[in-house]
């Protein structure tokens, strides 16, 4: 066995990396075709208001993450929904909005300043057995929701109008959709970080859609690059004693640009 | 036809925005297995008076019914085959086989525990014979010519079984001999399927001989109910305006 699976906090990193990889990997790719990329950089950042009253109150700072999220995806939906005017300009203020939200509240309830960058940057040090726990239960949730609506989301994103007049919920599911994403990216960000985890969610997508493949298989390639990021990303960091999120994302980043040279006509 | 319930009854149909008329008092009726042409110059309403029948726009003011039921209260959308005027410009990095696009024609009657059965694959299957793309089926749709594609999409539709098929000048960037060939697919699924159609377009005369009726749209509605004398319709030609030599050049050609 490699030397660094004999270490307890290596075995829960690299599981919870693992999750993570997956649950980025397919999500992002509906975040992608649905444009929805700078939506999910806002709710990374959301995530951290909730991960500072987690660390300033004492509560689960992961569960707060989840909570925050979702409420901030409920936000901007409804707020993209109704008043389409400006919708980035909705998501840039809400992105740069959190951060400041989450560096005050951090500051002024005296927390440790440590603690909120380990979630700006991601730790895999800092992964405990209950953060595996929560992501796998969360994680699975998320998930199988997103799966059961595949169909009907994949449809959304190849054309909304077309879909709504089949009679496909297409607001109820738009929805359900940023709920998932949100749920996923607060889940991501103690392993990848809330500055990074955007990366990991839509650079496996971008790569696998340089394959020029059906809808499946696009998934599929999605998913393997992203696992291949992170291990990679998490084996090199234990060795090199690089960070982890940092070296997951230049880790996918690689993998982006190989694609694109094989896929080059 | 006077006990029939219409498919499509719109009566005094009103659609302004920002003061600007763009539909004026439009009554008009489509009944089952008719096939119906749509023309006007551009920016006439056409696409706006095809959005409101969806539940796509909301109309200022008038009454919309489908199947004899308010658009709220409709729920069989599956009945309604849509394709829209931007339809054949899909974005070329989508990541979808024709395979896949035809599928989504099936998504819309999946409850989440109902998997993609028998039935469905077979009803897609169809769909793609009757358009003439099966050999298609595991060509990226962003490689596809503008009149394959164009298949596809209508495969697309007819794969939910509808009744009625609602189509916005998909033809816009295809070539001669395909519009030929598409022309002919749907003067069969009107007359075969007895499948009803609504098509907008700009091509009334290489069609006359198919249509049931012909509407002009142009803020107002004009309904010819016998379309092969369209051209004695005088109110037809004012309201066309310019467009109206373009009828008898096409009326030559047939
Ligand atoms: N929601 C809307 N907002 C602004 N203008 C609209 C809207 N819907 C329709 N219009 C206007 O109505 C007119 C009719 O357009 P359209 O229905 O696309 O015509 P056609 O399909 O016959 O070419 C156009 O001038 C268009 O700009
Ligand atoms: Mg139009």
């Amino acid at each position: 066995m490699l030397e660094m699976f004999e270490y307890d906090f290596m075995q829960r990193a690299f599981i919870a990396g693992m999750i993570i990889a997956t649950l980025a990997s397919i999500s992002g790719t509906f975040v992608v075709l649905r444009h929805y990329s700078m939506i999910s950089e806002t709710l990374a950042h959301s995530a951290l208001v909730g991960v500072a009253v987690g660390l300033v109150a004492g509560f689960n700072p992961l569960w707060m993450a989840v909570l925050v999220a979702i409420i901030s995806a409920w936000l901007i939906e409804y707020l993209r929904s109704e008043f389409s005017l400006y919708s980035d300009a909705v998501l840039a203020i809400l992105l740069s909005g959190s951060l400041a939200i989450a560096v005050i509240i951090v500051s002024l309830g005296g927390a440790f300043n440590n603690s909120l960058f380990s979630y700006l940057f991601g730790s895999i040090l800092s992964v405990s057995i209950e953060d595996v726990y929560t992501i796998s239960i969360f994680g699975t949730i998320a998930l199988t929701s997103l799966l059961l609506f595949s169909k009907e989301l994949y449809f959304i994103a190849y054309d909304e109008e077309v879909a709504k007049v089949s009679g496909i919920k297409v607001r109820l599911l738009n929805f359900l959709l940023v709920s998932v994403v949100a749920v996923i990216i607060a889940l991501s960000i103690r392993v990848v970080g809330s500055l990074l985890i955007g990366a990991l969610m839509v650079i496996p997508t971008i790569s696998a859609l340089q394959f020029k493949v059906g809808f499946l298989k696009t998934i599929i390639i999605s998913l393997v690059i992203a696992l291949l990021s992170v291990g990679s990303g998490m084996t090199l960091s234990f060795y090199f004693s690089l960070p982890s999120g940092a070296t997951i994302v230049l880790c996918v980043l690689t993998i982006f640009i190989v694609s694109l040279l094989i896929n080059r006509k | 036809m006077k006990f029939k319930i219409p498919i499509f009854d719109i009566k005094n149909l009103n659609f302004s925005v920002k003061g600007q008329k763009v539909l004026s008092n439009i009554s008009l009726e489509i009944f089952s297995s008719e096939y119906i042409a749509i023309i006007g110059p551009n920016g006439g309403g056409k696409t706006t008076l095809i959005r409101m029948l969806l539940g796509l726009e909301k109309p200022t003011s008038g009454e919309i019914k489908i199947f004899g039921k308010k658009l709220n209260d409709f729920k069989e959308w599956y009945k309604i085959g849509f394709v829209p005027q931007r339809a054949s410009h899909v974005d070329s990095s989508f990541p979808a086989t024709v395979l896949d696009i035809v599928k989504m024609g099936r998504s819309s009657q999946k409850t989440i525990f109902s998997s993609f059965g028998e039935q469905d694959r077979a009803l897609v299957h169809d769909a793609m014979v009757k358009m003439d793309v099966l050999d298609l089926k595991d060509k990226m749709i962003g490689t596809l010519s503008g009149g394959q594609r164009q298949r596809v999409m209508i495969a697309r539709a007819l794969a939910s079984k509808p009744e009625i098929l609602i189509l916005d000048e998909p033809n816009t960037g295809v070539d001669m001999a395909s519009q030929k060939r598409f022309y002919a697919l749907l003067r069969t699924l009107n007359q075969e399927e007895k499948i009803t159609i609504v098509f907008i377009t700009h091509d009334v005369g290489v069609i006359a001989d198919d249509i049931a009726r012909l509407f002009t749209i142009n803020q107002k509605a004009i309904i010819c109910n016998n379309p092969k004398q369209t051209l004695s319709c005088e109110e037809m030609s004012t309201l066309y305006g310019i467009d109206a030599h373009l009828l008898h050049n096409h009326k030559h050609e047939h």
